[in-house]
């Protein structure tokens, strides 16, 4: 055994995101590791790795205690990670980011011809043809990241962890990256790999753990887990509960979308938005949603297509302002980055949207503007009294709604909400569920986007499926399943491999 | 009130416990800098008899109308989280021009041309940072040799000397002692401020630089807003050219390239942050108050002037040290949950929980 993790507990304020978590790795393994977005997988790997402390528990690898909140100390112990994005050196050629802290050298001189022989071993070894002396940037993602593997075995890591590596790569750059895996494992190197790709895990692991609520399933040989099981055991017991009152929607279309597509992102995507709807949209990380809505609210200026407005066509929004005049406002995905100014009072970010309203001509109305912040957050149960303290000294659950307070303030006519609950606890989940569908009973017509489909299936009313930039279903809220959404996701995902395969 | 040391605290940091103890400790995190500048203060007026006389402080305002003038600006595009480097070249420039015409024409006629100049200057800085996306500082270090060019070309860096008396009325006349260029920055000052803390233009300069992508898919105008900084520190250029044109008379390229440090110097003193949408104008007064005391207290103390310079790098790297250290504790701040009855940053925009502006 050379990794073992025990009794691992962590938290995050608010969210309880890793409980009693036993795991280990074995020598010469490949090591599968499911779930869910936010059942704990990425905060598991990121304490294997040392980039976070647990709270509780024990890391050990080959034998020895490590130490918690010291990176370098995990690395020396030969633990390499490598992610979906790569970290190599753009600037730098492909055998010096190989080589990277650890030249090869004579003397005080690195040595050009050592180097590259021993570049040319490593790529004879996983069966690579790159030049050492390209730039590393001008290389493939998959490329760069056999430049990471090759990285890890000069650094002679017997652990490797892997994150969903194969999330930007094509078919047959996964399977020259999978050949790398099996060589790996041949020489005794041990993988942890993070997917969302079930086939892929059940044909490339040794062992699969799966991961839910921040707690550890279950882990098996692969023999013992088939594709059913493995999605059984991510969503946990699901209890079929019964759709709360069916909702009728209003026959009025606010929004008609027709053939938009964003170069190289959305293709020829076409729906329609119902006054008073909670439309959700599906999908994988990648699949395009993101940029849908980016799209609809005139934040990337590439987008085309046709809109409809209440009927009437208008052209296409190409900045954010002309998105509001049409009356479509994005809540965005990084409320840290792209929803809130840090800096500013809750007050002052809640009224950001609409200043006019709380100034008269020029002047701001600063009394004016805490009343009417108030007005609004009262209702998300957001505490009154501290809406003068800066908006960065809140919860996530806490500024989630302040981004929601935000265009409550502004009432658009369309809400778009991407990722409207990650990283907020379960108790302030519950309650942005609750405020959206109260803002679609009083006519808003709300598109939600999410990563736990659970959430889309149980608040939206129609759920839109997209995959690989298009879009492949539609379903009712009583068709609307977990299973369903990612049966039809997969099925496109595999067409896609065995299409560009051949 | 008590002060401890919080055992846990790694760097050993003071703390004032309690809620009025933390209370105590924002107050002074925020107004720390006034204290200072009280210190430095007396201290001066103490050991400087000269100091503390009505000539002196009459003199300093003037003296230190141009930079502060040009500082009022510099909050503005500091704010909204750019730079303008420009500012040296660009007050040359315009004072130039005031002279020049003011040679033949009328002094309004020529303070116009000037203000036109700096208008100009302006504009120009805004588009290329904001139209064109080009990075505020290689932007504005460029136009600024530019402009500094465009003055050494156009007067062969000969001085223009301005014979109409009328002229420097507004650099040198006074009112019951009191200089009309003191009452420019003192208007400058206050007007500046009353705008970036009070008016729905201020909160978006705020809200631009403290996070520019957020303020955008708000429905701000960002590209116009920062623009607008820019042109606000041409006009600054205009108005500080003609009072040093005005003060001397004359003009002359090169009239202070090292004007422009001394301008961020006030800033940065004052405690505005260089990242931008963090600060307000009652610190660029009180960093114009410190760095005008200072150098008053050196050529005061008959101290070579010299030395000067060391000690102002000395106070521009404490000032970043202090900002970064109170950025590091508000981040502490802002990670530990629970309801802090304080605000978050030790200075906040207005709007935020700084209630100073």
């Amino acid at each position: 055994m050379v990794l073992r993790a025990q009794g691992i507990h962590k938290s995050f304020p608010g969210v309880r995101a890793l409980h009693d978590v036993d795991f280990d790795l074995r020598a010469g393994e490949v090591h599968g590791l499911v779930g869910e977005n936010g059942a704990g997988k990425s905060t598991l790997v990121k304490i294997i790795t040392g980039a976070y402390d647990a709270d509780a528990g024990l890391v050990e690898a080959f034998g020895h205690e490590v130490r918690h909140g010291d990176p370098r100390a995990r690395r020396r112990a030969g633990i390499a990670a490598i992610y979906q994005e790569p970290t190599t050196v753009p600037e730098m050629s492909a055998a010096a980011n190989v080589f990277l802290g650890r030249p090869q050298r004579r003397g005080p001189f690195v040595s050009r011809s050592d180097t590259h022989r021993a570049f040319r071993q490593l790529t004879t070894r996983l069966g690579l043809t790159i030049d050492p002396d390209v730039r590393a940037g001008s290389l493939s993602v998959a490329n760069q990241q056999m430049l990471e593997i090759m990285r890890a075995l000069v650094a002679d890591h017997r652990i490797l962890i892997m994150d969903e590596p194969t999330a930007s790569l094509g078919p047959t750059e996964r399977e020259r990256l999978y050949e790398a895996i099996h060589g790996l494992r041949e020489e005794g190197v041990a993988t942890v790999y993070v997917s969302h790709n079930l086939d892929e895990v059940l044909a490339l692991c040794d062992r699969v753990s799966v991961m839910r609520d921040g707690g550890l399933v279950a882990t098996k040989p692969v023999e013992r887990w088939t594709k059913e099981s493995l999605v059984t055991a991510m969503l946990g017991h699901v209890l079929e509960k019964p759709p709360p009152q069916r909702r009728t929607i209003a026959e009025e279309v606010v929004l008609r979308v027709e053939g938009l597509s964003v170069p190289g992102v959305l293709e020829e995507i076409s729906f329609t938005v119902h006054r008073g709807e909670i439309l959700g949209l599906g999908g994988l990380v990648g699949s395009g949603r993101t940029e849908l809505l980016r799209a609809l609210a005139g934040a990337d200026s590439d987008a085309d297509g046709r809109l409809f407005v209440r009927g009437q066509e208008r052209p296409w929004p190409r900045t954010v302002r002309s998105a509001l005049a049409l009356g479509i406002a994005l809540a965005p995905e990084d409320r840290k980055a792209q929803g809130l100014v840090l800096s500013l009072s809750a007050a002052a970010n809640v009224s950001l949207t609409d200043m006019r309203t709380v100034a008269s001509g020029p002047l701001l109305r600063e009394r004016r503007r805490l009343a009417r912040a108030a007005e609004f957050m009262r209702p998300l149960a957001f505490d009154a009294s501290r809406l003068s303290e800066s908006a960065g000294s809140f919860s996530g659950g806490n500024q989630q709604k302040l981004v929601v307070g935000k265009w409550l303030h502004r009432r658009p006519d369309v809400l778009l909400m991407d990722e409207f609950t990650r990283g907020i606890d379960v108790g302030a989940k519950a309650e942005l569920l609750a405020v959206v569908r109260r803002l679609a009973a009083e006519g808003m017509s709300i598109i939600i986007v999410s990563s736990e489909l659970e959430e889309l299936v149980e608040g939206a009313d129609r759920v839109l499926v997209l995959a690989r930039g298009r879009l492949i279903g539609e379903l009712g809220h009583a068709e609307a399943a977990v299973e369903r959404i990612l049966r039809l996701v997969f099925e496109v995902e595999e067409e896609a491999e065995e299409g560009l395969a051949t | 009130m008590t002060l401890t040391t919080s055992p846990t605290a790694q760097e050993r940091l003071p703390r004032l416990t309690g809620k009025a103890g933390r209370y105590a400790t924002v107050l002074l995190r925020t107004y720390g800098i006034v204290l200072a500048f009280a210190v430095l203060v007396a201290v001066v007026a103490a050991s400087s008899p000269g100091f503390a006389t009505r000539t002196n402080i009459f003199n300093l305002f003037s003296q230190w109308a141009p930079a502060g003038i040009l500082a009022v600006a510099m909050t503005y595009v500091i704010l909204a989280g750019g730079f303008d480097l420009s500012i040296a070249s660009g007050f040359s420039l315009c004072a130039v021009t005031a002279a020049a015409i003011g040679r033949t024409e009328d002094p309004a006629v020529a303070f116009l041309a000037a203000l036109a100049v700096g208008l100009a200057i302006g504009l120009v800085n805004g588009v290329l940072v904001e139209g064109a996306k080009i990075n505020p500082f290689i932007t504005t270090v460029g136009t600024g040799f530019i402009l500094n060019g465009i003055a050494l070309v156009a007067t062969g860096n000969i001085a223009y000397v301005v014979d109409n008396p009328d002229f420097g009325t507004i650099g040198a006349g006074a009112w019951h002692g009191f200089p009309y260029s003191g009452m420019i920055l003192i208007f400058c000052l206050v007007a500046g401020g009353l705008v970036l803390a009070k008016t729905v233009y201020g909160q978006s300069i705020y809200a631009v630089g403290g996070n520019a992508e957020a303020s955008r898919l708000s429905g701000i105008r960002v590209g116009t807003t920062v623009g607008s900084t820019y042109v606000l520190s041409g006009l600054a250029m205009g108005v500080a050219g003609i009072i040093a044109a005005s003060q001397l008379n004359s003009a002359q390229a090169n009239i202070d390239p090292n004007i422009v440090f001394d301008v961020i110097t006030i800033v940065v003193v004052g405690g505005t942050s260089l990242g931008g949408g963090i600060g307000s104008m009652w610190r660029t007064a009180v960093g114009l108050g410190i760095v005008a005391t200072i150098s008053n207290a050196f050529s005061l103390a008959d101290i070579n002037p010299f030395y000067q310079d060391i000690v102002k790098g000395c106070i521009i790297i404490g000032a970043l040290a202090l900002d970064a250290y109170a950025r590091r504790l508000a981040g502490r701040t802002r990670t530990r949950p629970g309801p802090a009855a304080v605000p978050a940053h030790p200075d906040a925009p207005p709007g935020g929980g700084d209630r100073g502006s």
